[in-house]
């Protein structure tokens, strides 16, 4: 593949590398994971990309290969041995003043949303991206009725983990 | 407020600063090798073709009294029949197996690349039925030419006692039972460990249908 279509393909996905850093964030669980993931959808990505022909947004186009990757064709790798915790070492929470309340709660939140399955994350990690569910639906190949009812089941079932 | 929105604010402000790569950390990245499900299950289909290539290929081209028996069977119009018929198939499949693995796209729909994924799958299930067949049906059919082509064996199966056959019948297809099992069990071991999540996956998308 020629050199004009990688540095067109690594200046915007350097530009968008958040889309992967927050798919990682939702699938994996430390810091070794979190890379290789990041490696292996940048793979996928890059393969995909001669056909991407710009009919939708490059950040649009990389959700559904992000999440493709993450819920379908990733095999864990089996180099990963540290356990280290991510938090510390991927990303930086950025110091504001928050109420303690609220903070609490956010994090168990977000302990909620790991223990989702796949699908549910899925739908969850879109939502919070501010998906409609028309786009919702396309991404994951179901009906956008079918994406409203899932995601209410999946606030019941956020609701059944924070409150057991 | 509702939990997810209250996550969905804390979300969208972006709170999170993410180790961000430069241009020369994704270069490389680029080139690296892939551990898709998709390249494991290529790996897979070759080396399924090539195992029950070498399996129908090697015994005649190591054995010599075996290339000798073969050689007169294909003196046999219904033999040579079989046996290109038996590379025809084995040549659809080689096709059929690129056509879906060509239809596998990460840009699809997650239905519809976990879709032709599982398709991709059948068509080796399929290759692989076909060849645990063809070896079930080759044990009557190598009897059945060597009754033909070899006076000695002929004359053994006139003379022998109908206990004596069904005893024959019972340990052929007894061993023939077992290998075939074995061969079972193994692949689905391969497959279950290999599709496991894609097949949750699937059937999570599935049961929103109905």
């Amino acid at each position: 593949m020629n050199k004009e279509l990688e540095h067109s393909f690594v200046e915007q996905l350097q530009k968008h590398q958040n889309i992967i850093h927050k798919v990682c964030r939702l699938y994996t669980n430390n810091a070794d994971a979190h890379n290789d993931l990041f490696q292996e959808i940048t793979i996928q990505l890059w393969r995909a990309y001669p056909k991407f022909r710009g009919e939708s947004k490059f950040s649009t186009w990389m959700y559904r290969v992000g999440l493709n990757t993450a819920i379908t064709l990733y095999r864990k790798s089996k180099r990963r041995i540290s356990t280290q915790e991510f938090d510390n070492v991927q990303f930086k929470i950025k110091a504001e003043e928050y109420d303690d309340t609220e903070e609490r709660q956010l994090k168990l939140l977000y302990k909620a949303v790991h223990q989702l399955n796949d699908i549910e994350k899925a739908l969850v990690f879109l939502y919070l991206e501010d998906k409609d569910y028309r786009e919702i639906s396309e991404t994951l190949g179901i009906t956008e009725v079918n994406a409203r009812v899932k995601m209410n089941r999946v606030k019941k079932k956020l609701k059944t983990i924070l409150n057991p | 407020m509702d939990e997810l929105e209250l996550l969905k604010k804390d979300w969208q402000k972006g709170r999170i600063e993410f180790k961000s790569y430069s241009d020369s950390d994704i270069y490389p990245m680029l080139h690296k090798k892939s551990s898709s499900i998709v390249k494991t299950l290529f790996y897979i289909s070759i080396g399924e073709l090539v195992f029950w290539l070498l399996a129908s290929v090697l015994p005649y081209v190591l054995s010599p009294t075996f290339r000798e028996k073969l050689d007169i069977s294909y003196e046999n119009p219904l033999f040579i029949g079989l046996t290109i018929l038996s590379y025809v198939i084995i040549l659809t499949f080689i096709y059929l197996l690129f056509r879906s693995y060509r239809g596998i796209s990460s840009t699809d729909s997650a239905k519809k690349l976990m879709e032709s994924i599982l398709r991709t799958r059948k068509v080796i299930k399929y290759y692989v039925i076909f060849n645990l067949s063809l070896f079930f049906l080759s044990i009557p059919l190598s009897l059945y030419f060597e009754y033909q082509d070899n006076p000695e064996f002929h004359q053994q199966i006139v003379e022998a006692s109908t206990t004596q056959m069904l005893i024959f019948y019972i340990v052929s297809i007894v061993i023939a039972g077992i290998i075939i099992l074995i061969l079972l069990l193994f692949y689905r071991v391969i497959y279950g460990i290999l599709l496991k999540r894609l097949n949750r996956n699937y059937k999570e998308l599935k049961k929103l249908e109905v």
